[in-house]
């Protein structure tokens, strides 16, 4: 076998091994079951897209991920290792990017916090901070505090932030609920080509059925009460993929239809 | 500042002015006796006295000496006490019956205690002073350890900083803001309980300038005391707003 097929295959078994793994993950909170048994494989490098009614679990399932809870019963694990608490590989993304971001430091402040807790030397800060704000499409705003920005804006800084600590792993808590249309469309084709070019595995949970196609390499339907997997579908469009041209794919029309009939099922 | 600022300030100067004006008109009149009432004028004149020959001078340095010290420890012991039992909920929950039962408790009724316990000493002064100052500070401190958002302690945890680096870079910039206003708050307190301890137990200062001076009936001498007693705890607010202007700019940045 040659070398170049050697790698091909030692690279196509890395991508077959989840990266993240949920085995039969059970979360019980305050008497209530809010997943269960909830068995699902992440691949490394995989846009993997989490929907469902509210109240269905799917934040709880992005922080089990996380390391912020652990499973009840059942495992999470990450490579392969039961994930006891977050680590500096995985980033996660709130929604609440008003809470999330330090109201006392700037822009180029919040940045820093990253990179002081991956004990970045003081002196390369300053060039890494302005490098990530070029990245998420905000130069020139080191030196305003959050307040001083628009919504899209601190979200786009709270993205910064994670990546500053050089995640492998995105996960993203419903990040543009928030945001208007406009907004909310420049930043999930600025998030797309952030991570696919880095092969950054992204969990992307969304009450959006339309991001989550157009985002996605695979999409998740939660069932409501407790929170279990309902639906799967591959997302076979092609990629970089375009805000009018995928939206008018007739396999994106496809997806949206089976997606929204899944949901209108579970909303009874 | 824009021109209904100005004004305000101006209408602000010509309102103490009137004030001092009645003053000067009241002893004028002679509608108080002058032996109990001095005018603006004669105690000015004490003022400059008092400050030429030195006596003064010391007074007010071993009062703002009083202040600042018992000030400082109650800053300090406030804020890592407040620290301790805001950031834990169980701390919360045992400590706070006995800090309600403390808190309303008047200082002047525990300063029988400490002389009985330490005399008339300097040290009575500081421990008093800083008791009665530790409580604003404290309560706040607490206030603003409990309320740090928790979103915030999320993203520490998931940026794995260390509990020291939570505690210095999350919660206490966090809580500065309530911290500060009771720094402020208790520099008024710390205030009151240097003058009542340089009276009750004779410490050198303006408190026991103000007593000496009413007991032998220098009325001008009393109000000079009275006059820099008053210009004290305006001009260390003014300097605490300045302080907090400057720690919290954050805060006014987006309005």
């Amino acid at each position: 076998m040659s070398v170049v097929a050697r790698l091909i295959e030692a690279r196509a078994a890395r991508r077959q091994k989840p990266l993240i793994a949920f085995n039969a993950a059970t979360l019980r909170l305050g008497g209530k079951t809010i997943i269960e048994n909830l068995d699902l494989q992440v691949r490394p490098g995989e846009f993997l897209c989490i929907v469902g009614a509210s109240g269905c679990g799917k934040t709880t399932a992005l922080r089990l991920a996380a390391g912020l809870y652990r499973p009840t019963s059942g495992a999470v694990t990450f490579e392969g290792e039961e994930i006891t608490e977050p680590r500096r590989e995985v980033a996660i993304v709130f929604q609440d990017y008003g809470k999330a971001l330090l109201p006392w430091r700037t822009a180029a402040g919040n940045i820093s916090l990253a990179l002081e807790a991956s004990r970045v030397p003081a002196r390369e800060r300053g060039a890494r901070i302005e490098a990530l704000l070029r990245k998420v499409g905000l130069p020139g705003h080191a030196d305003k505090y959050p307040t001083e920005m628009s919504g899209g804006m601190q979200q786009r800084l709270q993205i910064a932030r994670c990546l500053a600590q050089e995640p492998t792993t995105l996960l993203m808590d419903e990040p543009f609920g928030a945001l208007d249309a406009m907004t909310r469309q420049g930043l999930q084709d600025e998030v797309l080509s952030l991570t696919q070019a880095s092969e950054t595995t992204v969990i992307f949970v969304t009450h959006d059925l339309d991001e989550a196609i157009y985002l996605g390499d695979r999409v998740i339907g939660l069932l409501p009460h407790p929170g279990r997997i309902g639906i799967e579908l591959d997302v076979d469009l092609p990629r970089p993929r375009d805000q009018l041209a995928t939206r008018e794919h007739p396999e994106f029309l496809r997806l949206r239809r089976q997606l929204f009939d899944f949901i209108k099922a579970t909303e009874h | 500042m824009n021109r209904a600022a100005i004004l305000w300030r101006v209408a602000s100067v010509l309102v103490a002015a009137g004030f001092i004006a009645a003053w000067q008109l009241v002893t004028n009149l002679k509608l108080v006796s002058p032996v109990f009432l001095p005018g603006p004028d004669r105690a000015w004149a004490a003022l400059v006295r008092g400050f030429s020959s030195g006596d003064l001078a010391g007074k007010l340095i071993g009062t703002l000496e009083h202040m600042t010290y018992g000030w400082f420890a109650a800053s300090i012991a406030g804020i890592a006490l407040g620290a301790l039992i805001g950031s834990s909920k169980m701390m919360r929950a045992y400590v706070a019956p006995s800090l309600e039962f403390l808190r309303p408790l008047p200082v002047s009724a525990i300063i029988p205690v400490a002389i009985a316990m330490l005399g008339l000493t300097q040290g009575m002064a500081l421990f008093v002073i800083a008791f009665g100052a530790i409580w604003p500070i404290m309560l706040a401190t607490i206030h603003g350890f409990a309320a740090v958002e928790p979103r915030l302690y999320e993203v520490a945890r998931s940026l794995q900083m260390s509990r020291t680096a939570i505690i210095g870079k999350i919660a206490l910039p966090s809580a500065l803001p309530d911290i500060l206003a009771g720094m402020r708050l208790s520099l008024t307190v710390a205030l009151i309980l240097s003058v009542v301890c340089e009276i009750l137990a004779g410490l050198d200062g303006l408190g026991h300038w103000v007593l000496l001076s009413a007991r032998a009936f220098r009325s001008a001498d009393l109000f000079a005391g009275v006059i820099l007693l008053g210009a004290t705890g305006y001009l260390t607010s003014i300097a605490m707003s300045l302080v907090e202007q400057r720690l919290l700019a954050w805060q006014t940045a987006a309005r």
